[in-house]
């Protein structure tokens, strides 16, 4: 008889239960619902490794000196800075500050912040290490205005400081928290940091009295979903409103991106990005068919580059001409002709002058792992039997694949480069300086020191005009030794609601402000 | 009864000493570096030198193993490498949703499997027993991923009627006291919170729960047709015990034996973390969790659950063990 109590109460409780869920308490309007496909690593710049979670939420919490312009990203901008200069040898960098800002927990933003969080950061945090030893002292000049001297002329700087690993931290919170400021992350940014549950959401708050104008959101939640196909039916019934593609090749696969294509209630936004999949040659193994140059541009002859975008990417991935893509500013727009074009019967011409006999070839063809990786590999796989050339897939775990790569036990490989600052630098220094050959998954190119002069030239040259040139020779010399064949570059894709509107895709690296974003 | 827990408690501690030097050793022999998998393909030697060494990644391994051991029998399982946190909170805040998912799931499985099987025993070849059968092996069969994509196509962009992922709706916010959503909203009075909880729980409980309740309607099945043959069945009937007697206080009682075997395994299991379930549903337990610190090298996370899910399969047994003690007063004689 109690059972029968107990459910027929339960039968009434339940409804009003359901209602109950029914009554949010917050403004769905106002608030804007994120999928994430996991937890952010680090929440603050001491410790960020530029992993995209985290150093898209720190670029919210948090403002940089100076960053990337919207929306082509081409021009910097200042943001906490009010306007900075260059010293004629390249190595002072002096801002002028912003009045009247103040952090998020009151403390007034000034000079020895910034001094205070750009040394923080090189202390302590590993990934930035290289870039950030370069400066040799941070000086306050005035409460208003900071003076970093490096030890080298390095361009690039500008580019690094708009970076989150950049950003400029409050002092007291820092004192205050110690080891938890990760947890209690304190900035000057649109949005303040409320609640972090692990695999679940992290939530931001509106910040009224922020230095551009308060946010329109009142709220972000960053939503945790692993696996891509969920992300689709949350988009799809209106349980996010933004899912980010984030320059992996995994989010959302490229069928569903079609079938998102005809849902009127989603829309698709695409950017170009910077990052660039190639099929690597083992540049520094000095016997075997790949030590041949010939054989090498009878490879990239061989493959079909636009049958690849179209065929596996559906226009999800746009063409790769040379080192450098396309919306660089310093792309060498001759790359279009230098660049290998599909040609089969050239191909085999090609490796008969290299007195190479095709069907001896059996090569190893290494990929990441996952099914686009696959796809590209069995992509080229066909290529290259085209021209008699056999090749079998190994699809490797990551962390085993790196070790593959940097001890050089491979002729060919699928790889890729997703630069995490906006400059060439990323992608040639770190690609093609012949002594981090071993130390990185670069293209390993062997000892040439033309071709490492004229790197480190391009690297460290002020002037812009003199720079850029500088980085036509290095994509033109590049060219000529075919370190590898440009596959494609994938495009940045952000899936939203069709009411999210003022969303401004980053390219590079790709990482979103909110501040600007409200619903309709 | 007390001297037979104190032998099993006992009997727990080389148990996990070989669990501890076999983890601890395994994942340190499958190839791949943390630093490297947490500073991903563009980093650099010196990059990734840097952090092997904050990691403490650059000692000889019998030191790194010596230190967590002396941690351990301190209650310290050492720090995550990705998030920094201690690894012992990171799985005390996952551990609630696992544990509420889990035993949700053995409590419907129980209430629909058992009955089930007893059913279909008592009416065997019949339409319902026809019916049921094939059903079970359909739980049993499918797999969970498709379960999951079929119930949330069914019943969250159909009907619109259950949210597909998630424990809670991103637009309510609820204060955690014990990390059980439900039970949470309910001491803190949110009932908005715990009803989104509550419906949050609904369909990764059913694919959990189908798969169970499945398996044990056929076992209970299956026994209970054995049982039911048996000398003192027919003892029974012959004392003229009604049917319902005859088949709930000696049938069902001795088909349950085996029947609370399976639940302890497959709880255990399911306190281990139902990967693809916790994966597809967004659930923040623990099997997730360990699955990505496999993903990332995260040694410490990866010894630490281990650690924690010996203990429960353990634990776990001794308590079916007990059970067995309840349902069946033969053991409990043998073990007094």
């Amino acid at each position: 008889m109690a059972l029968w109590k107990g459910l027929a109460a339960a039968g009434i409780a339940l409804p009003m239960i359901v209602g109950a869920a029914h009554a949010q308490t917050n403004d769905p309007k106002t608030t804007l619902v994120v999928a994430v496909p996991s937890d952010p690593v680090s929440l603050e710049p001491g410790t960020n490794k530029a992993e995209p979670v985290g150093s898209e939420i720190i670029l919210n919490v948090f403002d940089t000196l100076i960053a990337w312009k919207a929306p082509d990203f081409k021009e910097i901008e200042a943001r906490l800075a009010t306007s900075w200069s260059v010293s004629a040898d390249g190595k002072e960098f002096t801002f002028k500050l912003r009045d009247g800002v103040k952090f998020q927990d009151g403390t007034p933003f000034d000079a020895a912040a910034v001094k205070f969080s750009l040394e923080r950061t090189k202390a302590t945090n590993p990934y930035v290490k290289a870039t950030f030893d370069l400066i040799k002292d941070i000086a306050v000049v005035s409460p208003s205005e900071v003076k970093i001297t490096l030890s080298a002329a390095y361009p690039a700087f500008l580019s690094i400081l708009a970076q989150p690993q950049s950003a400029i931290v409050s002092p007291t919170a820092v004192q205050k928290y110690g080891d938890k400021f990760a947890a209690n992350p304190v900035g000057t940014g649109p949005f303040v940091f409320k609640s972090a549950q692990a695999d679940t959401n992290v939530v931001l708050e509106a910040n009224p009295s922020y230095f551009r104008g308060a946010p329109k959101l009142s709220k972000i939640v960053y939503r945790v979903i692993p696996d891509a196909s969920t992300r689709r039916l949350e988009l799809e019934n209106g349980g996010v409103d933004v899912v980010q593609q984030q320059g992996q090749l995994s989010s959302i696969a490229a069928e569903d991106i079609a079938a998102l294509k005809s849902n009127k209630s989603v829309k698709i936004l695409e950017s170009s990005s910077q990052i660039i999949r190639q099929l690597e040659f083992n540049n520094n193994k000095k016997d075997g068919p790949i030590a041949d140059v010939r054989v090498r541009k009878a490879i990239a002859s061989a493959i079909d580059y636009d049958g690849l975008l179209q065929g596996v990417f559906a226009g999800t991935a746009e063409r790769v001409y040379g080192p450098l893509t396309s919306n660089s500013w310093a792309f060498d727009p001759k790359m279009k002709d230098l660049a290998p074009k599909y040609d089969p019967a050239a191909a085999k011409k090609l490796l008969a002058e290299a007195g190479v006999k095709p069907e001896s070839l059996d090569l190893k063809l290494y990929s990441f792992q996952g099914p686009l990786w696959g796809a590209v590999a069995t992509f080229v796989q066909a290529n290259l039997a085209d021209i008699g050339i056999k090749a079998t897939i190994q699809q490797t775990e990551f962390p085993a694949y790196r070790t593959l790569q940097t001890a050089g036990q491979f002729d060919i490989a699928l790889d890729g480069r997703q630069p995490w600052y906006n400059d060439p630098d990323a992608h040639i220094t770190i690609g093609y300086l012949s002594s981090l050959a071993n130390t990185a998954m670069t293209f390993r190119m062997p000892e040439d020191k033309a071709l490492d002069d004229l790197i480190l030239k391009a690297q460290q040259t002020s002037d812009f005009e003199a720079r850029k040139k500088l980085y036509f020779e290095v994509q033109q010399e590049l060219m000529k030794r075919v370190p590898g064949a440009y596959l494609f570059s994938p495009k940045l894709i952000v899936f939203a609601r069709a009411n999210v509107e003022g969303l401004v895709i980053n390219s590079a690296p790709p990482l979103n402000e909110y501040w600007s974003v409200y619903k309709k | 009864m007390a001297s037979f827990l104190l032998r099993r408690l006992i009997a727990l501690i080389p148990v996990m000493c070989i669990v501890l030097v076999i983890v601890f050793s395994l994942v340190r022999i499958i190839p791949g570096d943390p630093a490297v998998t947490l500073l991903g393909p563009g980093a650099t030697e010196a990059q990734i030198s840097a952090l092997r060494a904050q990691l403490d990644l650059d000692k000889p391994v019998v030191l790194q193993f010596l230190s967590y051991t002396f941690g351990l029998l301190q209650g310290d399982f050492g720090v995550s490498l990705k998030s920094g946190q201690p690894v012992a909170h990171e799985i005390l805040t996952r551990l609630p949703a696992t544990i509420e998912l889990s035993v949700l799931a053995v409590i419907v499985a129980v209430i629909f499997g058992i009955p089930i099987g007893v059913l279909s025993a008592t009416r065997p070849n019949s339409l319902f027993d026809h019916i049921t059968r094939i059903v079970s092996l359909l739980g049993v069969s499918m797999p969970a991923f498709l379960l999951a994509l079929i119930l949330q196509l069914i019943f969250g962009t159909w009907l619109g009627l259950l949210p597909v992922s998630g424990r809670m709706s991103s637009f309510i916010t609820a204060d955690a006291v014990t990390g059980f959503a439900v039970l949470d909203g309910l001491l803190t009075g949110n009932l908005a919170a715990a009803g989104s909880a509550l419906l949050h729980l609904i369909l990764p409980t059913a694919v959990l729960a189908a798969f169970l309740a499945a398996t044990l309607g056929r076992f209970v099945r299956n026994t209970m047709l054995d049982v039911m043959t048996e000398d003192f069945i027919r003892t029974a009937r012959a004392k003229g015990l009604p049917q319902r007697d005859v088949i709930l206080k000696h049938g069902l009682r001795n088909s349950l034996l085996p029947a609370v075997t399976v639940i302890g395994l497959k709880f255990a299991e399911m306190l281990g973390g139902a990967i693809l379930t916790e994966t597809i549903f967004a659930w923040p337990g623990i099997g997730r969790f360990m699955f990505e610190a496999i993903k990332n090298r995260d040694y410490p996370v990866i010894q630490g659950t281990t650690l924690v899910f010996a203990l429960m399969f353990v634990l776990t047994s001794i308590i079916v063990d007990l059970i067995y003690g309840l349902l069946d007063p033969r053991i409990r004689k043998k073990v007094a």
